[in-house]
């Protein structure tokens, strides 16, 4: 679970001299939001957003319909970037958590990845949720339980052992502390080609845990 | 087989959007549109074949990519957007950076990417130095690694060699590792191994297969070889006379082909299925027209069987027909290749096997051809030091009956030409015994008398250069009539039309320069000058792999018709295995100047197989990606032939030596016995015949048993 596995490759880069027009045509034909300025070798430059391309309403209000056109037409991704050493990179050895906390913290969408200078990749927010569901399973359907353990040394083995111990398999898993209950976990796991109540049946039988939800998905 | 389209692969915008493309060559009088109507995409990820013969335009439409077109050509019409951003008309320092940074491209022929005066590394390190400024000592390791990665064995040494140095294959693996070097978003291919051996082809196509899955780059893979596209491609776009005329996935491509065009080359490729009926070839007839008299209507309508007045009228549009299959056919729908006859001119000869053993024309017995090396040392010069010696053929032994054609297989390399020059004479034999019509022709030709040179004719691979550019068709085949006399003077005329029109080529062509003439009807020239003497035993040198698909089933066909009708003995050296076993009666295997494995054609791909003969039946391309092949790639290259392995000549890259007891140590120091399989069947190994046998067939079609020979 590295920046590396989850990223993607080969992100679209612009060179610094290309016109803000084409560089926002470039973003809505591949559906991006993100674009990374490159000058020779794929060396980072700067970072277009789609916020960097909005031109506010003041800085053409004093202009006339022909002086708008030529303004737009003169302006380069390099006058309207995010430059450089602005730019909030990661590399592709970080882990995913790492990397989203960055994220999190500078409440940005994309970091860009980079090794020796060299942009090889872009990992975004929506890699980010891309993952976080699938980890999750939410690209299957199976049944889907929410069981509250006590943090405690050997809890999740019990919930895994169960499950096992009926041949099952667990699909996906994750486990975060309980919101606003100190001293608990809750933890989701997902499970294909079982019936609900069987699951839940089984997982009753242990003690101290709590099924706090359960649902075919 | 095939690769299968990446999940994502939908989702995200193509790397690569061709849309109508035009290109065009300025030339005297005008100009050409080389490439028309071209539209395809390739997304990330994946690996988009473009098939066709040559002359089709595949590779001016890679050259229109990284505008490489040359002074006198330019895009036309159309726009070729990468990322998202439009590629025509980008120069200058703008186009440098893309062709340096994201675009790479790999051509055919690795010595001509190589310079010959540089060190590979520092040919090598200059791709990273100059396009990313990084310090000597980081690119050095930088370019380690990325040889490490192709499986280069002892990447440090190689930096430091010359191209010459290394092999074929090598040279390829060095050229995709520069490609790869700044990790490019597209990769074009430009038939990358059409000039390796099947073996080495094999492992560069799991290379690239498994570089595109860790990279994630997108790949246009351009070939002539359908079996070579089945292996590595997940969508194929067929292209003929500048068009794009199908595009699909591979499956649908070769499960249900829509276009005649594709029918018909998926029908004239030797397949090395299951049986022999599925290697009958049907040639398609007549040939790619020049780019400046394409039909107004249909480009393919003159080849075509279903032609109808509308093509003749109407150019067909590139339409879908169903979910991801698109072709350029008004009756598409209509056609079902399952219906379809062959016509009476494209029917290919019966192979009707001779029930009556016949006399054997030709003997080998122990026959040996080694060349004297000439030392660098002044003891060598002075003729003192050892005579060292390169043993291209070592103890040959065979029989081939008159009337039936011995095939020989193997990498190059392997003493297959060497074999047969000494047959013909070009070279003397150092030992052993050959007989052919019982007079002795171990010697070279210069020693054997007009009458026994007239009988031995050879076809060459290269139709270009074995004839004089200044004679004309009816003197090149007239020639050894006159010189032979086996046709009175007066004649000659009327006997070269007859063979000329027994080659399918008009009386119109006696007069015609070997420039005005097709590759296709070179080699038919060719062959007919070959059968101009009257020879009993005819010597064919790789006589197809120069031509294109359509022409080789014609020429094969042809060969064919020819033995029936004359009745001539052939000898039918090929690397392509699936080729030889349509033409053969009897295969030989050979292997570093060693006959490893020789048999009736049937016995030779299915088991039991010698090691070598199984290696080589699961390197082959095959064109159809339903066709389950074992995975068994030979380590390293072939050893040189001045000092070959002791023992058993295959024991050093022999993928079966460790089921011989003792891991095989008998191989290293014992020359193998000829195993007697039965009915002139014979192996040269040393693994005993009830392992031989337990090996499983190398190719399967699924649903079918495997056969096990008893």
């Amino acid at each position: 679970m590295l920046v590396k596995d989850f990223m993607t490759r080969h992100p679209v880069m612009v060179p610094p001299t290309t016109p803000a027009a084409e560089a926002q045509q470039v973003m809505r034909e591949n559906k991006i939001r993100h674009l990374p300025v490159v000058g020779d070798g794929k060396r980072l430059e700067g970072l277009i957003t789609r916020e960097r391309l909005r031109v506010s309403p003041t800085d053409l209000g004093s202009l006339n319909v022909w002086e708008i056109t030529r303004f737009l037409a003169n302006m380069t991704v390099k006058d309207m970037m995010l430059k450089g050493k602005d730019v909030i990179t990661t590399a592709p050895d970080v882990t995913l958590e790492d990397a989203a906390q960055i994220m999190a913290q500078k409440k940005i969408g994309c970091l860009v990845v980079l090794e020796q200078g060299v942009v090889v990749g872009i990992i975004t927010e929506t890699d980010m949720l891309v993952e976080l569901n699938h980890m999750l399973g939410g690209d299957v359907s199976g049944v889907r339980v929410t069981i509250r353990v006590p943090d405690r040394i050997g809890e999740f083995a019990k919930v895994f052992g169960a499950i096992s111990s009926r041949g099952w398999g667990i699909y996906a898993s994750g486990s975060v502390p309980t919101p606003k209950h100190p001293g608990y976990w809750d933890v989701v796991v997902k499970v294909r080609g079982v019936p609900k109540d069987d699951l839940v049946a089984v997982l009753e039988k242990i003690e101290d845990h709590e099924i706090v939800d359960a649902r075919e998905c | 087989m095939a690769e299968t389209i990446p999940p994502w692969a939908d989702e995200a915008a193509p790397v690569l959007k061709l849309e109508d493309l035009a290109v065009a060559y300025k030339v005297r009088g005008g100009e050409i549109e080389a490439v028309q109507n071209v539209s395809f995409e390739i997304k990330r990820g994946e690996t988009h074949g473009i098939v066709g013969e040559s002359g089709c335009g595949k590779s001016t439409v890679a050259w229109a990519v990284v505008n490489f077109l040359g002074n006198n050509g330019y895009v036309k019409r159309g726009s070729i957007k990468f990322q998202g951003r439009e590629l025509v008309g980008v120069v200058g320092e703008e186009l440098r950076q893309l062709r340096g940074d994201q675009i790479a491209m790999v051509y055919q022929d690795p010595m001509q990417a190589l310079n010959p005066s540089m060190r590979l590394g520092d040919q090598m390190k200059e791709v990273l130095t100059v396009h990313r400024g990084i310090s000597q000592r980081e690119a050095e390791t930088h370019c380690i690694e990325m040889l490490e990665r192709v499986y280069m064995p002892d990447a440090a040494n190689v930096m430091k060699r010359f191209p010459h140095q290394i092999s074929g294959g090598q040279q390829q693996r060095v050229v995709i590792a520069m490609a790869l070097l700044n990790n490019p978003a597209l990769l074009i291919m430009d038939e990358p191994t059409t000039a390796l051996d099947v073996t080495v082809e094999a492992a560069v196509l799991d290379l690239i297969a498994k570089l595109r899955r860790e990279f994630d780059t997108a790949i246009m893979y351009i070939t002539h070889n359908l079996g070579v596209v089945a292996r590595v491609s997940s969508r194929v776009g067929v292209m003929y006379a500048g068009e794009m005329v199908e595009r699909a996935t591979v499956e649908a491509i070769y499960k249900n082909p829509r276009h005649p065009y594709t029918q018909g080359l998926i029908r004239c490729v030797p397949k090395l299925g299951a049986d022999k009926a599925g290697s009958v070839l049907y040639p398609i007839r007549g040939r790619v027209p020049p780019p400046d008299s394409r039909p107004v209507g249909c480009v393919f309508g003159p080849r075509c069987d279903y032609f109808r007045d509308r093509c003749r009228e109407e150019r067909p549009d590139l339409r879908q027909v169903s979910p991801g299959s698109w072709v350029r056919c008004h009756f598409a729908e209509e056609i079902d290749p399952a219906q379809w006859t062959p016509s009476e001119d494209i029917i290919p000869p019966r192979i009707s096997a001779a029930e009556v053993p016949a006399e054997p024309i030709l003997q080998v017995r122990d026959l040996k051809k080694y060349y004297e090396v000439q030392g660098g040392s002044l003891k060598d010069m002075v003729g003192l030091g050892e005579k060292r010696y390169v043993k291209a053929v070592e103890n040959a032994n065979f029989d081939i009956p008159k009337g039936r054609t011995l095939g020989i297989v193997g990498e190059s390399g392997c003493g297959k030409s060497t074999l047969v020059k000494t047959i013909i004479g070009l070279e003397s034999s150092t030992s052993g015994e050959a007989e052919f019509l019982g007079l002795d022709i171990t010697g070279d030709i210069s020693s054997r008398s007009e009458q026994l040179i007239q009988e031995l004719q050879m076809v060459f691979q290269n139709p270009d250069s074995t004839m004089n550019p200044s004679y004309t068709v009816g003197q090149q085949i007239g020639r050894p009539m006159q010189r032979f006399g086996t046709v009175p003077k007066g004649q000659i005329r009327d006997e070269v039309i007859k063979l000329l029109q027994a080659m399918r080529l008009g009386e119109n062509y006696y007069d015609r320069l070997p420039r005005q003439l097709s590759g296709g009807e070179k080699q038919r020239v060719g062959i007919a000058r070959a059968l101009a003497s009257h020879p009993d035993l005819v010597l064919c040198d790789e006589p197809v792999s120069a031509l294109d698909v359509s022409v080789q089933a014609a020429i094969l066909n042809l060969l064919l018709e020819i033995q029936q009708e004359y009745g001539t003995t052939m000898i039918f050296i090929a690397h392509d295995l699936s080729v030889v076993r349509f033409f053969s009666d009897y295969v030989g295997v050979m292997y570093l100047g060693q006959m490893m494995e020789i048999g009736p054609a049937e016995a030779i791909y299915s088991p039991p197989y010698h090691p070598y003969t199984e290696a080589l039946l699961s390197a082959v391309p095959i064109p159809d990606p339903s066709v389950e092949q074992k995975h068994i790639r030979l380590a390293g290259a072939v050893p040189s032939a001045i000092a070959p392995p002791s023992g058993c000549r295959f024991h050093t890259r022999c993928p079966r030596r460790e089921l011989m007891p003792d891991g095989g140590k008998l191989c290293e120091t014992d020359v193998p016995p000829w195993l007697e399989i039965g009915e002139e069947h014979r192996i040269f190994c040393h693994l005993p015949l009830e392992t031989l046998n337990s090996f499983e067939a190398v190719v399967t079609k699924p649903g079918e048993v495997t056969q096990h020979a008893s």
